[in-house]
């Protein structure tokens, strides 16, 4: 059939469908994804019409620009790491819960520190009051470490730890257990999150200012780079953009617009960019609109090939792949009728899936009312092992390519993102950009239109807004044990009695001299670490030097 | 000048997550009032120290990081040893169900929880926010009905229905070029029905029926004096439509509330005729 006739074609039936809706309108005027992308009534050939090029734009999975996929098998090769986020109060206690996960068939940890461990305080410091082990393990020191890990195979396992403004510490004490077990540096798996710049604009838990979090940032890239080269030094997160109310298009941009500001820096310290490129991870938010998320995976990995081949003139084919963990929408999930979650999550799941994530954490349903327990956290990871195992999604790669709506959001994220990455580069940068607040102004906008949109009822959220029910019933919840707190306390003093602490000393200075000149401050934090010194002093020693960070 | 409700909306302990914290604050705004926000990881010391200071009369506490039960009451103690007991407290975030009779055990006037929308929160603050009593000394002059209007979509229609099938006492029609509507009325007892049929796409009678359709639009109070009413209503801070009084029919001075203000309810005072 000859191009003229399929237009023609297309031109009658649009026109009957036309004359139709003026007899049955449809539900909305117009239809619009979550970045306001207008949803057409149907996607054909006509949408790729501009010279549509198969190689240029998808290609085949693992070659450039990987919108396809990285790896040119994929699932087939093997399942994504099902990696639940999980930490609870004590060391000893997550020890334990790591070990049942990893029974249960988990096959990376992840894990949660508490606050004050995520903003350098110890649990015995007064700003740590009420938070000791409350979202998340408390770490104070090498000691609680060795607990957490106590007879988990650090050679084996893949460790992803979820820690930014304090991670070279942290990554240190990971680094000394393992040697303890005899694991040598160069054969650890996992990731830091280290992504400072997201803490300032969405997640909140920064210590020191920009410049001086940036060098710290560059100074893992470059010990990593030749002591543990199979860690990923960092993990750039949009999932927290978008938490804080951000769009798709905005997750993506903004997130792209941090990374960019990473590999600038390293470049800047004298890294070669195919040095440290190939260790960087992203992590993304997989949210309701379900193909526009899709679209969203598919775009951010087009564009990150483009940025590094075209801006950054990486090589190595490592350095163009973006590799991404996923994470369910905490934000999506309601308090009212918590088992709806359960779909919410799942239908989540599927669209990172789809979008050809490399790990995942899914969401337990009631965790819009406290942390999760242990039976939602089995339904969570239950809900992959049936997408993985039982869907029949996971065996080809790549099953949406090709779909008309699908390309044609793909295209349109990212001429919308590139576009805010312009934007960002005019303003000098993500780090300038954050500084001036544009980037938390954009975020904040979005989020209260959200808001304003559910209360208007312009936005349909099933229980909460519409089909609510009179007699809810409240799932039994998790309780953090309260005696966490003295526990930590009692071990700190017993720690700081029993130790060397004229060795502490010594290594705490020598940080100190250190962190005034240029000199890659790892080995001295390592030393410390090793000596027991616990968090928050090596954490004071460097707030003394660097500062706090404090938002205008 | 009327005096504005002021709110702190505070983030304690150590968590990060202020898209709640923000968006309420920016709500609350919205709906007339003067927020100060604290930024993030504010030890119950620097809240209670920063709401003395800026004199406000309500604290909104967000957290979602479980800590709730330790740090909330704190607040309310150092209110109190600050004899600043006055400032209404309330709360939000990740908090259990089970921890709010706690919560409220101790001091904590409200915990909303995900779900809850600004505007319930905005209401709640403004009921339990009383004016000052010597600042208002007026009171509501609402004594009768004076009228209910219907919003319709053919005038001659209508009057057809409410004259012949249901037998009301015709009055008169009108038109009342401000609000770009034709009217008519009828009698029933004491109370009058008003039928509004839009005149162009500018009246708001157009918009209500592009919306809604047609059906009941508003209720009208009469009162004595629009002029004391509307003061009455400033200084309670509830939003008029309008800031001067306008023509209604009859020439009578009529004026809205605003239904946002009146449960989505299309409030009219109209004057008595003199």
């Amino acid at each position: 059939m000859g191009d003229e006739v399929l237009f023609e074609q297309l031109k009658r039936w649009q026109e009957k469908t036309e004359a139709q809706t003026r007899r049955f309108p449809e539900r909305e005027n117009e239809f619009k994804t979550s970045s306001k992308i207008p949803v057409e009534r149907l996607y054909t050939f006509v949408n790729n019409k501009e010279g549509f090029n198969y190689l240029e734009k998808l290609n085949f999975p693992g070659e450039y620009p990987y919108t396809r996929g990285i790896q040119s098998t994929m699932y087939r090769g093997k399942f994504w790491t099902m990696r639940q986020y999980a930490g609870f109060s004590s060391a000893e206690e997550s020890n334990q819960r790591y070990k049942y996960l990893l029974e249960q068939g988990q096959t990376g940890l992840s894990v949660a520190f508490d606050l004050p461990t995520q903003l350098g305080y110890d649990s015995d410091d007064s700003h740590a009051k009420g938070e000791v082990g409350k979202v998340g393990v408390a770490i104070d020191s090498l000691k609680d470490m060795e607990i957490l890990l106590k007879d988990i195979p650090l050679d084996k396992v893949s460790t992803s730890m979820t820690i930014n403004a304090p991670a070279a510490i942290l990554l240190s004490m990971y680094i000394a257990v393992a040697e303890k077990q005899g694991v040598t540096p160069e054969k650890l798996t996992g990731t830091i999150q280290n992504d400072i710049l997201k803490e300032y604009v969405a997640r909140g838990t920064y210590i020191f200012p920009p410049k001086q979090s940036m060098r710290l940032i560059t100074n893992i890239f470059q010990y990593c780079s030749t002591s543990l080269p199979k860690w990923n030094t960092i993990s750039i997160s949009g999932y927290h953009i978008r938490e804080a109310g951000s769009t798709a298009v905005q997750e993506v941009a903004f997130t792209l617009a941090n990374a960019i500001a990473y590999v600038e820096s390293s470049i800047a310290a004298g890294l070669d960019v195919d040095e440290f490129a190939p260790r960087l991870a992203f992590f993304f938010n997989s949210h309701n609109n379900f193909f526009e998320e899709i679209a969203k995976f598919r775009a951010a990995r087009r564009i990150w090939a483009k940025l590094m081949k075209n801006r950054f003139k990486a090589k190595n084919s490592k350095s163009l792949q973006l590799r991404f963990h996923t994470q369910t929408a905490g934000s999506t999930l309601t308090a009212q009728q918590p088992d709806n979650n359960i779909v919410r999550v799942a239908l989540q799941a599927l669209a990172a899936v789809l979008g050809g994530t490399q790990s995942l954490h899914t969401n337990s349903r009631d965790e819009a009312l406290a942390l999760p327990t242990e039976h939602s956290a089995r339904i969570a990871l239950r809900t992959q092992q049936i997408i993985a195992y039982e869907s029949g999604v996971a065996d080809t790669v790549d099953p949406l390519g090709g779909s008309y709506y699908v390309e044609a959001l793909t295209d349109e994220i990212e001429s919308q993102v590139e576009a805010y990455i312009q934007k960002i580069d005019e303003l000098g940068g993500a780090v300038a950009a954050i500084e001036q607040g544009y980037i938390q102004g954009e975020i904040h906008k979005a989020a209260y239109d959200y808001q304003l949109e559910i209360e208007k009822n312009e936005r349909t959220i099933v229980g909460l807004n519409a089909f609510q029910i009179d007699n809810d019933l409240k799932p039994e919840l998790l309780r953090v044990d309260s005696t966490v707190s003295k526990l930590q306390v009692d071990k700190l003093k017993e720690l700081r009695e029993t130790r060397d602490n004229q060795q502490i000393e010594q290594a705490l200075t020598n940080l100190k001299e250190a962190a005034y000149t240029d000199a890659n401050l790892m080995p001295y934090i390592l030393t410390a670490v090793k000596s027991y010194a616990t968090l928050g002093e090596i954490s004071n020693v460097l707030r003394e030097v660097f500062g706090e960070y404090q938002p205008s | 000048m009327e005096k504005k409700i002021r709110v702190l909306v505070a983030k304690p302990g150590l968590d990060g997550h202020d898209r709640g914290a923000l968006v309420i604050a920016q709500g609350l705004r919205d709906a007339g009032m003067e927020v100060i926000y604290t930024g993030l990881r504010q030890t119950p010391e620097q809240i209670v120290a920063t709401a003395i200071q800026e004199d406000v009369d309500c604290i909104g506490l967000s957290i979602l990081s479980g800590a709730h039960n330790e740090l909330f009451p704190e607040v309310i103690q150092l209110l109190k040893a600050q004899q600043a007991d006055d400032i209404l407290v309330i709360g939000g975030g990740v908090i259990p169900d089970e921890d709010i009779p706690f919560l409220k055990e101790q001091g904590v006037a409200e915990i909303f929880t995900p779900g809850a929308p600004i505007s319930e929160i905005a209401d709640y603050i403004k009921q339990r926010v009383a004016p000052q009593p010597n600042s208002v000394n007026k009171q509501s002059e609402v004594h009768k009905i004076d009228h209910i209007g219907i919003a319709v979509e053919n005038l001659e229609q209508s009057i057809s229905f409410f004259k012949n099938i249901l037998g009301l006492t015709f009055i008169g029609t009108e038109e009342v070029m401000g609000e770009g509507v034709r009217v008519a009325f009828f009698k029933i007892g004491d109370v009058k029905i008003e039928l509004l049929e839009a005149l162009n796409q500018e009246s708001p009678i157009y918009k209500h029926i592009e919306k809604k359709g047609e059906g009941i639009h508003h209720i009208a109070f009469e009162v004595n004096n629009i002029l004391y009413q509307f003061e009455y209503m400033n200084e309670l801070q509830i939003p008029l439509l309008q800031e001067q009084p306008k023509d209604g029919a009859h020439g009578k001075k009529i004026g809205f509330i605003h239904p946002k203000a009146s449960h989505k309810v299309l409030i009219e005072f109209c004057e008595k005729s003199k």
